[in-house]
């Protein structure tokens, strides 16, 4: 330090250039260049540089993308990949937010508009719930199917509608109970949470939707995790399970035919 | 959570620019921007919804290149001195903007990788010491030690004049 009344560093000299410094130092440093023409020489060519550098590089960044980098083109990909495991495919799914790219997540079926959004909430809320729930060894549901009258009953009021867990022991899954969900515009929805004899868990989510709203079913996820989800008669359904295709398949025609004719 | 994937599709550009300053083949480069995003998806679950995209892209595209070079799989952006020749070695540019674009990429590949990559992504990215610190998973005062190098050797490379300048301002 050959100025102990300005002790003004290289780095503080980047930190200037760069716009990283806060205005006392930005005061410091320039009351120090102006009496020392070697760092303001040396700041004015780093400037220099840096402009050079951005001007370089604007240009080149200009160019279009290929199509190898559309981003929507592989995430389509990634989420039709058998190989692609669940978690990871719930990750891509939350990310895509809700309305943002609904279009991406239906298998070849193109829904336009309004039931295209709604299936895009369906399949996130589905996937963001068995996420949080499934996942959670100790409180998975809210009321254990120990009160299964007290569930439908409970859900029913909530939902405005007739709710009951579908019997899914043929496929080995036994009702653990249920929970009450909001949904993100401040509607109910009921979650039912079953399990199996290895603890591999399936959740059921029924959300309320609007009338005329209908879609058939579209699948999502992996090998290791699957799901399905479909619109009927104002009501959304979405199954998810770490089940090949053929046992979803089985499993919601099962679903649907609890709800097709109700208790 | 909305939004995530438009954040990640507006930093492709980005990414392109940061993966041209690591290689030199077109196709290489796309490619490298290619696995980035998979990889991305692929850790989707995993990321902090506050971390700060393009920085969260960057360490994951660093990390790419690192074991792909490991692998010997890419050629880096490195020039061999004897293709470089006098035009980028000798640029005497009176002034630096005068310097071509092609010019800047020759004399940026005369730096070695690890002084580019900081360079590039606090100039060029606007990233922050800290954030360039987490992308290449080494210490802050390790980037501004490189960042200083990498300006040096610059300034050198195109015709400033470093010496009779004065090494620093302390």
């Amino acid at each position: 330090m050959t100025e102990p009344d300005l002790p003004i560093h290289d780095d503080d000299l980047h930190a200037y250039v760069d716009n990283q410094i806060d205005a006392d130092r930005r005061e410091a440093v320039e009351r120090h260049l102006a009496v020392h023409p070697d760092s303001a020489r040396m700041v004015a060519a780093y400037q220099a540089q840096r402009d050079t550098l951005r001007a370089t590089f604007a240009a080149r960044s200009a160019e279009p993308l290929p199509p190898e980098l559309n981003l929507t083109r592989i995430v389509a990909t990634r989420l039709r990949s058998r190989r692609t495991p669940w978690r990871i495919a719930a990750g891509i799914v939350l990310a895509l937010g809700a309305g943002g790219g609904a279009g991406w997540l239906l298998h070849g079926r193109p829904f336009e508009g309004r039931s295209a959004q709604a299936m895009a909430a369906l399949q996130q809320q589905a996937f963001a719930t068995y996420t949080v729930y499934a996942a959670d060894r100790l409180h998975p549901v809210e009321v254990s199917a120990a009160q299964e009258t007290h569930l439908r009953q409970w859900l029913s009021r909530r939902l405005e509608r007739q709710v009951v867990p579908p019997d899914l022991s043929a496929f080995g899954y036994r009702l653990i109970g249920g929970r009450l969900l909001a949904t993100e515009r401040g509607g109910a929805a009921a979650l039912f949470m079953y399990d199996d004899a290895k603890g591999d868990r399936l959740s059921l989510l029924l959300r309320p939707m609007a009338a005329g709203l209908l879609a058939g079913r579209t699948d999502i996820g992996g090998a290791a995790m699957n799901g399905c989800a479909w619109i009927d008669k104002g009501m959304g359904y979405a199954v998810v399970a770490p089940v090949p295709d053929a046992e979803l398949d089985r499993i919601a025609a099962q679903v649907g035919t609890t709800f097709a004719v109700p208790d | 959570m909305a939004g995530t994937l438009e954040q990640m599709e507006a930093s492709i550009p980005a990414l392109r620019r940061y993966a041209s300053t690591l290689l030199r083949d077109r196709q290489e480069i796309d490619d490298l921007v290619h696995d980035c995003l998979l990889r991305a998806l692929d850790q989707m679950h995993t990321r902090r919804e506050d971390a700060d995209m393009r920085a969260w892209l960057f360490a994951i595209m660093h990390n790419l290149f690192v074991s792909r070079l490991r692998r010997k799989k890419v050629r880096g952006l490195a020039i061999p001195i004897e293709e470089v020749g006098d035009s980028a070695l000798g640029v005497r540019a009176t002034q630096e903007d005068h310097v071509q674009a092609r010019d800047v990429m020759l004399i940026l590949g005369g730096l070695p990788e690890e002084q580019r990559s900081v360079l590039l992504l606090v100039t060029v990215e606007d990233l922050t010491y800290a954030q360039v610190a987490q992308v290449l998973g080494i210490p802050i005062g390790t980037v501004m030690s490189r960042l200083s190098r990498a300006r040096e050797r610059l300034r050198e490379m195109m015709g400033d004049h470093p010496r009779s300048a004065g090494r620093s301002a302390k």
